[in-house]
């Protein structure tokens, strides 16, 4: 039973950290994860697209059409009556009845820094202690099921795994589909010679452990191991595009959002637990239409084509897209064509997964200024992609200072998402 | 000006002469003595270890103190040196190396948490770097930390408040664990389960931040520090009262500091230490009469002057700072001093603070020795008591006697026994750790990461050119994609398409291609980076850079903007290009790099911390990325490869080729030792298996230093 991020630490402070979680390296968790069961868990992965900047709510999710806060989009229909969004996704708008929208996020951080902690961690950032990132929490919980890294982040990074451990960090892709060069032998290094290389340098750790009886040593001979099994794993070509035929690349559209999906999309075929794909450019404080047009053009064929394939694959059903930004923009249109920073309240989308798609969960008032109905706070989207993954979102683990922290900060799943 | 400047030189030369060598300096005999008598005294009745072999005491007295592992000149100078003083001879070399500096600045880079990103962090890197040059004591390095105010970048010390944007909540968190190891940041909710602070202890003690205001001022993008007149610590706590009824509170110190009215030996020593110089005392009774304090506000002066005049040296920001510094002087009055926390800071940073001392001892010994005599070293409570009490105050005595100089006390500690002490090796772990914890063996350490990288660059000839120019010319393939124009527009260097050619393009040379490393580097040479200083040219550094200035979202909004200039849905056409560059590459001290380093950096997949939350200490354990980057990493190939400007090269090529001594080249060089005949046997088996024998020493090089007794110290 491996834990998805691979656990290669025996230190005694990962010992007590890891004392809540874990009896005799026999994960609790397995044990009572058959037991007191309340929903059946279908997901099995997360594609995690992340907005940095703060996504305008009203010309996305949330459209005013004849408000005065309606700006120069159009809402239009979706495969689902009477469920619309805004004109810059045409394509996805094709893909709703998979798709679950939240019109009712009650944000409480206009600040960038601040609101994105929230957002990423469910908590709210303090001085004393850094809280893990959503993609952490969930590999932390979520047994391996690959020889690639459990958790990928594309285009950009994702929040630390604090005192979840350094096994349970992000393995970083900067280039979505260009070859990462520590994976394979330097250049120059056959084949061959590699791993005649690799063979000696087994011999000699071998006889260097021998002397001495250190857990750290036996630890660094499974990372050498891991890492050369990911080296050679087939599942590798996840990563790559060089083979994907350019009309599928330009489906999705070449550019890197585009092939982040696509890579997204083959890391969860090849068992990836958790693809974060980062996007900016949404702080549109000027000409927030424009920007938005064309991040729509970028994004909309995209997500289509991702939902399309992740439907063709039957990969649907295990596996839940959510989109979050750290907060919405201003409904109040300002004197340069944008809109400001607004976290009273913003939407997101969930689709895949299991989830109930097709609907609309919560409103905001007629302006967009508040929420109306069912306010969502942000620790409850947690709390719904846990409870979706059958992750127990208020199972605590200890910090370093043996503080208990639960994985999700007191958030409550929302029901209307599961059937 | 010239007048000012000899009169600042002349005082920090009286200083400098104080600080260094005024007093009689501890010994590691009595050190020896103390842990003898405290074990003897514990029941403990087991054999230490012998001591570690000479070059095995080299290997790691270097790494300790210079950052890195021993190169063969050093080898050989040090063995030529008589065995009855070879050790001492050693150590007072290694602590007269520039890259001494270099090394301890990163222990207290560590301990404040300097980050060179947040504001004034680079400057206080610097800081920290000239002060470890100059000898400022420790006491007098934590009062200008605590209690400076002013503009980040011009007052280098306020990186320190700002690190924690000036909230009281947080800086008094900080600042008990951090100089004094206790932790009270748990009373700042709820009174501590399992010690004694309570949450008035807690308030009462942020109030002395309560004052200090952070201000940003976007118009020039400065940040500053200030003191108001209202703090913002009230009592009782937000929600646990009515509103009207919070009132100020009012500070109050923690720690209950030693008896004044006796004066012990080491409270003696430093004030015989720290009495100003007789230059004509015109009242003798009022030198007499001078109080601890007296002498400390005294210091004060002499090391504000010293650093003032002496902001100079080879770090890479020092010069920026020195020129922020000078013109912000005048401005000084400003921001005004901080009462509270000056008074704090004579609090915290006093030799009667047992804490202060104790604490900061335990960390030193800590990170030479591998096991503190607390445990965890910022945890000092009366549930978590020290092993060896009385070596521990033994130490803390020494260290406040001495001047709270960190030199003669490191020096202490790596002549002494518990430090020179074998592993406990070929026992089971239940012995290992009684060895272990009475301090008779030591625990296998791991290097820091940023020894790691610089002894793979020491050991593989990569601080200079080991190749002759041109002689690594490689040609490699890239494919691009390119924008397919639209009529009548012709293809801009713009309308490239994604990918690293586009970036290259708009961002200069620094932010290349995200491909490849190698890729990174044929497109940094190509761009005329054979101008540019050696360190800016280390592969990883460049990686740093690039991740640096621009984060990925960053990047691609820049992109989005571009691409909305030239069209909508963009159409690609696909082409392969060559690139030809000469792979000769050369690296830097990682200790010179800006710190932290970015999250996939070496430096830090090998166990930096970020340095935002406070004690945590680096992260020692093995990973699959550290397993990757060592067998895949550009830098560890490059050091394995054999250059013709290396003394390895005439030993494999030649008529003075001499296999054995190859062999033994690349021992000493990569593990600081011969090989035994078991291991000469199988070097000369791999060696002879490569295509030449060239590349069999780059096999055999690239396998030791993989190897984990490269990466554990002996």
């Amino acid at each position: 039973m491996t834990k998805g991020c691979q656990d290669y630490r025996f230190s005694r402070r990962a010992m007590l950290g890891a004392s809540a979680a874990t009896m005799m390296g026999f994960q609790i968790r397995d044990l009572l994860a058959y037991a007191g069961k309340d929903h059946a868990a279908k997901a099995e992965h997360v594609i995690f697209f992340w907005n940095g900047g703060g996504m305008t709510h009203l010309d996305t999710w949330d459209p005013k059409p004849g408000r005065p806060t309606q700006g120069e989009f159009e809402p239009i229909k979706t495969s689902v009556p009477g469920m619309e969004i805004s004109e810059i996704f045409p394509e996805f708008a094709q893909q709703m009845k998979d798709v679950a929208l939240i019109r009712s996020i009650a944000g409480t951080n206009g600040d960038h820094g601040r609101a994105t902690y929230n957002l990423r961690t469910s908590y709210q950032q303090s001085a004393n202690l850094t809280h893990p990132g959503f993609g952490s929490v969930v590999v932390s919980e979520k047994e391996s099921i690959s020889d690639l890294p459990s958790y990928v982040s594309i285009s950009g990074r994702a929040s630390g795994a604090s005192y979840l451990g350094q096994r349970c960090e992000a393995y970083f892709v900067g280039s979505p589909g260009d070859k990462d060069p520590y994976l394979a032998f330097p250049e120059g290094i056959t084949k061959a010679r590699g791993n005649k290389r690799l063979e000696v340098l087994d011999r000699f750790n071998g006889k260097f452990a021998g002397r001495t009886t250190s857990d750290e040593l036996t630890a660094t001979k499974t990372s050498v191991e891991d890492a050369v099994r990911l080296m050679r794993s087939p599942a590798l070509k996840a990563f790559e595009l060089d083979k994907t035929p350019i009309p599928t690349l330009e489906r999705y559209g070449d550019n890197p959002f585009g092939r982040g999906c696509l890579v997204a999309k083959q890391l969860v075929e090849q068992g990836v637990r958790f693809v974060q794909v980062n996007r900016g450019g949404f702080d549109t404080h000027s000409n927030n239409f424009e920007a938005m047009r064309n991040h729509g053009e970028i994004m909309d064929p995209a997500l289509a084509s991702l939902f399309e394939d992740l439907r063709e694959t039957g990969l649907i059903d295990k596996t839940l897209v959510v989109m979050l930004s750290e907060f919405g923009r201003t409904p109040k249109i300002n004197d340069d064509g944008g809109r400001d920073h607004y976290p009273s309240v913003f939407s997101c989308f969930m689709g895949g997964g299991g989830i109930k798609g097709g609907q609309v969960i919560g409103s905001s008032d007629k302006d967009g200024y508040q929420p109306e109905d069912r306010p969502v706070r942000v620790a409850d989207l947690h709390a719904t992609l846990a409870h979706a993954l059958g992750i127990d979102h208020n199972k605590e683990v200890m910090t370093p200072l043996q503080r208990p922290m639960k994985l999700v900060d007191n958030g409550a799943p929302i029901k209307e998402l599961f059937g | 000006m010239v007048r000012i400047w000899t009169c600042i030189l002349a005082v920090s030369g009286v200083f400098l002469a104080l600080g260094s060598h005024a007093f009689a300096e501890p010994t590691a005999k009595d050190l020896n003595r103390a842990l003898t008598a405290e074990n003897a005294k514990l029941g403990i009745d087991v054999k230490p270890r012998e001591l570690v072999g000479d070059l095995g005491y080299l290997r790691r007295v270097s790494v300790d103190l210079i950052g890195r592992i021993p190169t063969r000149e050093e080898i050989d100078q040090y063995l030529a040196t008589p065995a009855a003083t070879r050790r001492e001879k050693a150590v007072d070399k290694l602590m007269a190396d520039p890259r001494f500096v270099d090394r301890w600045t990163t222990f207290y880079a560590d301990l404040l948490r300097l980050r060179y990103n947040s504001p004034g962090g680079q400057a206080a890197l610097a800081f920290v770097h000239q002060a470890v040059a100059d000898e400022m004591p420790y006491d007098e390095m934590a009062r200008r930390f605590i209690s400076a105010n002013g503009k980040a970048g011009a007052v280098p010390e306020v990186a320190y408040v700002l690190g924690d944007n000036a909230d009281p909540m947080a800086l008094a968190g900080v600042t008990s664990q951090v100089f004094m190891g206790v932790r009270i940041s748990c009373a700042q909710c709820h009174n501590h389960p399992f010690d004694k602070w309570t949450r008035e202890d807690f308030y009462g003690f942020a109030a002395y931040f309560g004052k200090t205001r952070r201000y940003e001022n976007d118009f020039t993008n400065t940040v500053y520090t200030q003191e108001v007149s209202q703090s913002i610590v009230l009592w009782p706590p937000a929600g646990e009262g009515e509103d009207s009824e919070r009132k100020p509170m009012n500070p109050k110190f923690l720690i209950g500091l030693s008896n004044a009215s006796v004066t012990p030996d080491y409270i003696a020593r430093l004030e015989q230490l720290r009495k100003p110089k007789p230059v004509a005392p015109k009242d003798p009774l009022a030198v007499a009469a001078a109080s601890v304090d007296d002498l400390l506000s005294g210091a004060d002066e002499r090391v504000k002057k010293t650093a003032k005049g002496k902001v100079k040296d080879e770090f890479d920001v020092a010069g920026e700072v020195k020129a922020e510094r000078e013109s912000i002087d005048l401005q000084a009055e400003f921001y005004n001093s901080s009462e509270l926390r000056s008074e704090l800071a004579r609090l915290i940073a006093n030799p009667r603070n047992r804490y202060f001392s104790r604490s900061f001892v335990n960390r030193v010994w800590k990170d030479l020795i591998g096991r503190g005599i607390v445990e965890p070293i910022d945890d000092f409570s009366d549930t978590n008591p020290p092993s060896h009490p009385q070596l521990l105050d033994f130490l803390a005595d020494e260290f406040v006697a001495g001047g709270f100089q960190l030199k003669p006390f490191v020096r202490m500690l790596v002549l002494s026994e518990p430090y020179q002490r074998s592993q406990a090796l070929g026992v089971d772990s239940l012995k290992r750790e009684e060895l272990e914890s009475a301090f008779l063996a030591v625990p296998a350490r791991r290097v820091l990461s940023e020894v790691l990288y610089d002894s793979i660059v020491v050991a593989g000839h990569l601080f200079e050119y080991k190749h002759p120019q041109g002689a690594n010319t490689k040609t490699v393939s890239e494919r691009i994609r390119i924008a397919i124009p639209r009529e009548g527009e012709a293809v801009s260097p713009q309308a490239l398409a994604a990918g690293g050619t586009q970036m290259k393009a708009q961002m200069g040379t620094q932010i290349a291609s995200t491909a490849g490393y190698s890729l990174e580097k044929g497109i940094e040479l190509d761009f005329g980076a054979v101008l540019k200083s050696a360190k800016e040219k280390a592969e990883e550094a460049v990686v740093v850079e690039k991740m640096a200035v621009k984060s990925a979202e960053e990047l691609e909004a820049e992109r989005m903007q571009m691409q909305a200039g030239a069209g909508r849905r963009m159409r690609y056409i696909y082409k392969t290009v060559e690139r030809t560059f000469d792979d000769n590459p050369i690296f830097g001290s990682s200790f010179r790099m800006a710190s932290p380093s970015a999250p996939e950096h070496f430096i830090r997949v090998f166990g930096q911390t970020d340095r935002t939350e406070v004690g945590t200490p680096r992260d020692h354990a093995p990973s699959m990325r550290q397993a990757l980057m060592m067998l895949n990493g550009g830098m560890t190939h490059e050091a394995s490869r054999v250059g013709p400007f290396e003394p390895m090269h005439k030993l494999l090529v030649g008529e003075k080729s001499n296999l054995n001594e190859a062999i033994a080249l690349a021992y000493l060089e990569i593990l600081t030792r011969k090989p035994d005949a078991e291991e000469l046997e199988l070097a000369t088996s791999i060696v002879k298996d490569g295509d030449t024998l060239l590349d069999g020493m780059a096999d055999l090089r690239w396998v030791l230093l993989n190897s984990n007794e490269f990466r554990y110290l002996p």
